[in-house]
């Protein structure tokens, strides 16, 4: 790593990059220091971070090198990493991993060129800063158009990061410092997220689990239930669904793939029982190839807010055992035609019986 | 009746397939595909079948002689388990450029349709709806014509030009083939673009038909030049879509009629103007640009006309296709169940000069005797052939399987 050009304060602007972890296991730290009492501002800080993701709006964590030493702020991030993971908290995730993209952006967006290209290298990004005018506008960077593809799913939706309006020449995107520093807060909140494991949790020593939950605690109201805790609060009775809804419910929460049509049917079944749509895009966060947009998108078109208007039903039983979607009757299953009516009855016999 | 059509067509592509199993070209990562298959018989697509080696694959073709050879785009682990089971890899970038997705100079006269409900028949491109009983199923029978085939090879010109100037694949890494029936198919075999999901890949179909692009971010803008204030846009020269958006409104520009520019939206006045000053502004490309010369007209205006100039200059592709990672394609080097041509590959390079009615032919030699119902005016290698209405000709094998694959007329004899 000699010839790199990122000092120690570069690295605690970026601790996402991989000097920084190489910094963290040169100290030879270990979660287990945390216990220490000399380890406590970098505890501290970590949870500062986490905090900062949860009370500021948009989310950002905090930049203070005059208040924190760049190995505690070196240090406090694989720190919150594992402290997010044990949390197990689908939105405090995201949120966080948003909280310090957008702090990097920041950052990022005041450095040199040469700064920018060393950070962009980090994640592979095949990028030169060419200087070239293009008419009356001079773009700094030229990136590889697969780099920018791969950040600009978020964004596409805005016309101008749609690739057809950029200026492309041999493969490359032109782009200007800003686009730049935006889209490598993509990269690394995509690479941030993907860092946090909720497996990491048995990792942590039981006085940290304490703490964190003390943090949970402080702040419930920040951290938006995770779907399956919800869907009682909106009404929704997840034990009323019939067999088929119950196996594709759980296929998503685990992540597992759903052809089409089974995508289709569960989706237009909890718009039809009422689930918030939030609710029905975080359900599919786990699927391997989730996209928000697009999931939003083929819901609101579903709920009948897009296109034709048309407010779509679930398929019938039978088209449903036609698709392979059935996985076999129970006693309710065999007098009804529909999973909605399944629903509707089951839920109103499970009133009865908790009366 | 004399011999039965399909048991002659069955006989001739398993003598074909027996005399060049070698043109078939097997595809990169064979083990990884999944291939499908379309059967004479029962006409049903036999999917998720797998080969180890392309030997495998030949004797299948050989033995079983499909009307319809596909392959996947993709590669899987298991290309032969269900499809949520097959573990992607990734996929090659596919685009599919077909003469149905375009307006032809031939406006496809020699297609007919007919609706399957009420039995209504006509030419030309098949209606959404049916205009007499409003049934929206029909049985539809297309034809390659000349025009129809470089109406396609002109789009996938345009297509490798983006795909080389714009996103910088070499000419080498773009596979360039005849369908065999209507049109082109480029395929990018690059490491690259394995992974790219369909929303990536939904961009890139976005890029070469130039959807979503407005002209504000290709140049097009006012800017102050001293006390007043100027439009600017972007020039003939430029790289990428900004050259080719004002490329293709000059194109516009030199054909424009006042009914065009109508429906534009523009004024009278300033459609006269623009008709008036035609040669002027076609000329102002060499200097500065026509964008301060019509009174009248300013951004808003002018950002419409150069709208009409990039669909003239987008390729028109089959936007579904390349956007769908589990699509199967037709294997190059096999015979097309309705035409009996072969889907042959050729250098992206040579696409100028590239026949596609005489590269494609199959069958060489021999003749049969058949009755065509109907049939258009139609080329083959450097003969002409037809038009046909209800008569008995005898004709080149590959003249007479071609038909018989349209399902236009009867074997009666051949002597192969
Ligand atoms: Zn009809
Ligand atoms: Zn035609």
């Amino acid at each position: 790593m000699e010839h790199s050009i990122l000092t120690l304060s570069d690295i605690a602007k970026y601790p996402f990059i991989p000097e920084a972890s190489e910094y963290v296991k040169r100290l030879d730290f270990r979660i287990e220091n945390l216990l220490d009492e000399n380890y406590a501002p970098i505890l501290d800080r970590a949870e500062k971070r986490i905090i900062d993701a949860l009370t500021t709006n948009p989310p950002k964590v905090s930049f203070n090198p005059r208040e924190y030493s760049e190995d505690i702020e070196i240090i406090s991030f694989p720190v919150a990493i594992v402290l997010v993971s044990a949390l197990a908290n689908e939105y405090v995730k995201k949120r966080y991993a948003l909280a310090e993209a957008r702090r990097a952006y920041e950052l990022l967006k005041e450095e040199s060129e040469e700064k920018i290209v060393e950070v962009a290298k980090k994640f592979g990004w095949r990028i030169r800063f060419p200087g070239e005018k293009i008419g009356l506008v001079k773009f700094d960077f030229a990136l590889n158009f697969i780099d920018y593809l791969r950040n600009i799913s978020a964004l596409s939706h805005e016309k101008d990061w749609k690739l057809v309006n950029r200026p492309v020449l041999r493969g490359e995107v032109h782009l200007s410092r800003h686009d730049v520093a935006r889209l490598l807060q993509e990269e690394a909140q995509r690479y941030i997220e993907a860092k946090i494991d909720p497996k990491a949790r048995s990792l942590i020593p039981e006085k940290i689990i304490e703490r964190l939950e003390k943090l949970r605690q402080a702040y419930l109201d920040k951290m938006r239930e995770s779907p399956a805790e919800s869907l009682a609060s909106v009404g929704v009775v997840s034990d009323a669904f019939p067999p088929c809804i119950r196996q594709l419910y759980e296929a998503a929460q685990s992540g597992r793939h759903i052809p089409h049509v089974g995508r289709f049917t569960l989706t237009s079944f909890l718009i039809k029982i009422g689930m918030n749509q939030d609710i029905i895009v975080d359900l599919f966060r786990k699927s391997s190839d989730f996209n928000e947009r697009m999931t939003r998108y083929q819901i609101e078109h579903i709920a009948g807010e897009r296109g034709s208007g048309t407010k779509y039903t679930p398929p019938k039983c039978d088209t449903l055992q036609t698709h392979g979607l059935c996985p076999g009757m129970d006693d309710l299953c065999k007098r009804i035609k529909h999973p909605l009516t399944y629903y509707l009855r089951r839920t109103r016999s499970l009133k009865r019986k908790a009366k | 009746m004399g011999m039965d059509n399909q048991a002659f067509i069955y006989r001739m592509f398993s003598k074909f397939y027996n005399e060049n199993i070698d043109r078939i070209e097997t595809p990169k990562s064979i083990e990884n595909r999944e291939f499908g298959f379309t059967i004479f018989k029962e006409n049903v697509m036999i999917r998720h079948k797998g080969f180890m080696r392309a030997e495998d694959l030949k004797e299948f073709i050989r033995k079983t002689v499909p009307s319809n050879v596909y392959y996947s785009t993709a590669y899987y682990i298991m290309p032969e388990a269900k499809m949520d089971e097959k573990g992607w890899l990734g996929s090659d970038l596919f685009f599919d450029i077909d003469a149905d997705h375009m307006p032809t100079e031939c406006n496809k006269i020699h297609d007919t349709w007919t609706c399957e409900k009420c039995g209504l028949t006509s030419n030309g491109v098949t209606p959404k709806k049916c205009p007499r009983c409003g049934s929206e199923s029909f049985d539809e029978k297309t034809w390659p014509c000349e025009k129809c085939l470089e109406a396609a090879k002109v789009e996938t010109i345009k297509l490798i030009d983006m795909l080389t100037g714009d996103l910088g694949f070499s000419i080498s890494e773009i596979k360039c083939s005849f369908s065999g029936h209507r049109g082109y198919h480029i395929q990018v075999e690059s490491e690259e673009i394995l992974k790219l999901d369909s929303t990536a890949r939904k961009e890139i179909v976005d890029y070469v038909t130039g959807t979503g692009i407005d002209a504000i971010f290709h140049g097009l803008e006012l800017i102050n030049y001293g006390e007043a204030r100027i439009l600017v846009g972007p020039n003939l020269d430029d790289f990428g879509w900004r050259g080719r958006a004002a490329r293709g409104t000059y194109e516009f520009l030199l054909k424009a009629t006042a009914e065009d520019l109508k429906r534009l939206g523009l004024k009278s006045r300033v459609i006269n103007e623009i008709l008036a000053n035609k040669n002027e502004i076609l000329e102002s490309w060499k200097t500065s640009g026509p964008w301060n010369m019509v009174r009248g007209l300013g951004l808003n205006g002018w950002r419409k006309i150069i709208q009409r100039g990039i669909s003239l200059q987008s390729a028109k592709i089959d936007t579904v296709v390349t956007v769908d990672i589990h699509r199967l394609i037709r294997l190059p080097g096999t015979l097309h169940g309705k035409t009996g041509l072969l889907k042959v590959s050729f250098p992206a390079s040579e696409i100028e000069a590239f026949d596609p009615l005489k590269e494609a032919v199959a069958f060489k030699g021999g003749e049969a005797k058949i009755y065509v119902e109907e049939a258009p005016k139609f080329r083959l290698g450097d003969e002409d052939f037809g038009p046909f209405k209800k008569q008995t000709v005898s004709l080149p094998l590959s003249a007479a399987i071609f038909l018989l694959c349209k399902d236009a007329g009867e074997v009666i004899d051949s002597n192969v």
